[in-house]
């Protein structure tokens, strides 16, 4: 893992592994966050646990 | 297969390319599937703009009853993002990726943005409208939800398109850019019209579920038309493969809109488009009622006009492809066309006091027309004369001024309107002049100053040299 221009059988080196497993947590994090928001105002309009 | 049947067949294959617009776009390289597949985005920001600016606007007034100045405000918010589009464009030019993209990691974040706001859209209208339990809660719930809904759709939408128009200039060799400027605009034109129809259809039978379904659907609409149209498009450049020990240091923003607006006019350029755009947009949202008003038009009739614009903006667009394919200079096409537009509004005046809807018909057509030749050759020139390392600032930039432009105009449009015609409605001109046409005429006359003002700033950029760099970065893509 320690050289940065190694080529693994995944055909990307660490540095780009780390740049996609970077874009999936932010990704999984907004896409949380909209979810989020979408349940809470729609429990706002209509609340479901009465 | 008879006689008959074999003549059909010939004659399709004889008009195939030639009958298929924007075929001749494609490529060895990039062929036309790909270019229709990355077109696809434009697509989904057409669909986004008629959602927020034409359907929204109608539903949160008639069916949810929100007040008309809040709604005012709320479809204004997109525009606010509108002048970042430079700095998107710039961020995407110097992007630093292992990965080596550029522009998809924005087209991507562009997406999850529009993806979020039309998300939440739904929930925060009806929440707006005070429906539900939502009495319940404070109100400031409703307004700042709503608020942010818009926003993170109008930054979605402006970061997608400007990272897309920058991919698709990093794609295409430049003698087949005015063809891919033509088919980008005829998708976000075919975006608009489908997804203005749909809309329509679903809501007709309104209820808030209904609304949710729409907004919601437009929003995985969102997802998969970006996904599909940025799937394996750009180019992986990762910094292993450039040989490069380390790579310099990206210059900051404001050394880069220095090194931009001091090359080739780019101040000029951008207000002739800032002027243009406002001159050909003002009267967007005043045809359909002047049509109404004025010359008593009924409301499908008036819904045809629309119809008429677009279609005079399609053929504005293939004749610009065709133009400019035969190596015209995109500043004087735009110049002609701005020329054009001059009749065109004085045939819409003069349709008022000839009460002819052919007249009318015709300037409408014509301003169509226009507007799509000038938005055209903006388009390519700023295309052509974007340095290579600078491609995303350039669309960036032109995608501000024409996207501002256009904001601004709609809304001054209908402001000047309604203060001229309060003012005629108090005999302020004089009896002959107290008519309901006193306010959409005076608008008109302004686009004309408008037009006048945007062939003079433009004429001295007629067969304004490209840059430098241009030749070279075209053939290294």
């Amino acid at each position: 893992m320690d050289d940065p221009n190694k080529v693994w059988p995944t055909g990307l080196t660490v540095g780009e592994s780390e740049e996609l497993h970077r874009n999936i947590i932010q990704g999984t994090q907004i896409f949380g966050m909209i979810a989020a928001l979408a349940h809470l105002l729609a429990y706002i309009y209509s609340p479901w646990l009465k | 297969m008879n006689s008959i049947s074999q003549k059909v067949v010939r004659a399709w294959a004889g008009l195939g390319p030639g009958f298929l617009p924007f075929a001749d776009a494609a490529t060895p390289d990039v062929p036309l599937s790909r270019l229709l597949r990355l077109s696809l985005f434009q697509v989904s920001v057409g669909m986004a703009l008629v959602l927020v600016v034409g359907t929204l606007n109608r539903v949160m007034i008639v069916e949810l009853g929100v007040a008309a100045s809040i709604v005012a405000v709320m479809i204004s918010l997109p525009v606010l993002y509108a002048p970042f589009r430079t700095l998107v464009g710039f961020r995407s030019d110097t992007h630093r990726s292992a990965l080596g993209w550029k522009r998809v990691p924005f087209i991507w974040m562009g997406t999850m943005m529009q993806f979020g706001g039309l998300a939440i859209m739904p929930f925060a209208l009806l929440v707006l409208s005070g429906g539900g339990n939502a009495a319940a809660w404070p109100s400031w719930i409703g307004p700042l939800s709503a608020g942010l809904a818009f926003l993170l759709v109008g930054a979605g939408l402006h970061t997608i398109q400007t990272a897309g128009l920058a991919l698709a200039t990093d794609l295409v060799p430049a003698e087949s850019q005015p063809n891919v400027v033509g088919l980008m605009y005829v998708m976000l034109l075919l975006g608009t019209v489908i997804s203005a129809v749909i809309f329509g259809v679903m809501l007709e039978d309104f209820s808030p579920g209904r609304l949710i379904q729409v907004i919601q659907g437009s929003a995985i609409a969102t997802l998969v038309l970006n996904t599909v149209a940025l799937w394996k498009q750009e180019t992986r450049r990762p910094p292993r493969n450039t040989g490069a020990v380390a790579a310099p240091a990206a210059p900051s923003f404001e050394a880069a809109w220095r090194r931009f607006i001091s090359g080739d006019h780019a101040i000029r350029r951008l207000a002739a488009i800032a002027l243009g755009t406002m001159a050909f947009t003002m009267q967007d949202v005043l045809l359909e009622p002047y049509g109404g008003q004025v010359l008593g038009m009924s409301v499908a009739q008036t819904t045809l006009l629309t119809a008429t614009l677009a279609g005079g903006g399609l053929i504005g667009f293939a004749f610009a492809s065709r133009t400019l394919n035969r190596g015209a200079d995109p500043f004087r096409m735009s110049v002609a066309a701005v020329l054009a537009g001059i009749p065109a509004l004085g045939l819409v005046i003069a349709a008022g006091p000839l009460e002819s809807l052919a007249v009318f018909v015709a300037g409408v057509f014509l301003l169509g027309f226009g507007s799509g030749v000038f938005g055209h050759g903006t388009l390519t020139s700023s295309m052509r004369l974007a340095p290579r390392d600078q491609i995303g600032l350039a669309l960036g930039a032109w995608g501000a001024a024409q996207a501002t432009a256009a904001g601004v105009a709609v809304a001054l449009g209908g402001i000047i309107r309604d203060v001229v015609a309060a003012l005629a409605a108090r005999d302020a001109f004089g009896p002959s002049l107290a008519g309901p046409a006193t306010g959409y005429t005076a608008v008109y006359c302004i686009e004309i100053v408008l037009l006048v003002a945007t062939v003079l700033v433009m004429a001295p950029l007629i067969g304004s040299k490209r840059d430098a760099s241009f030749a070279e970065s075209r053939s290294v893509n």
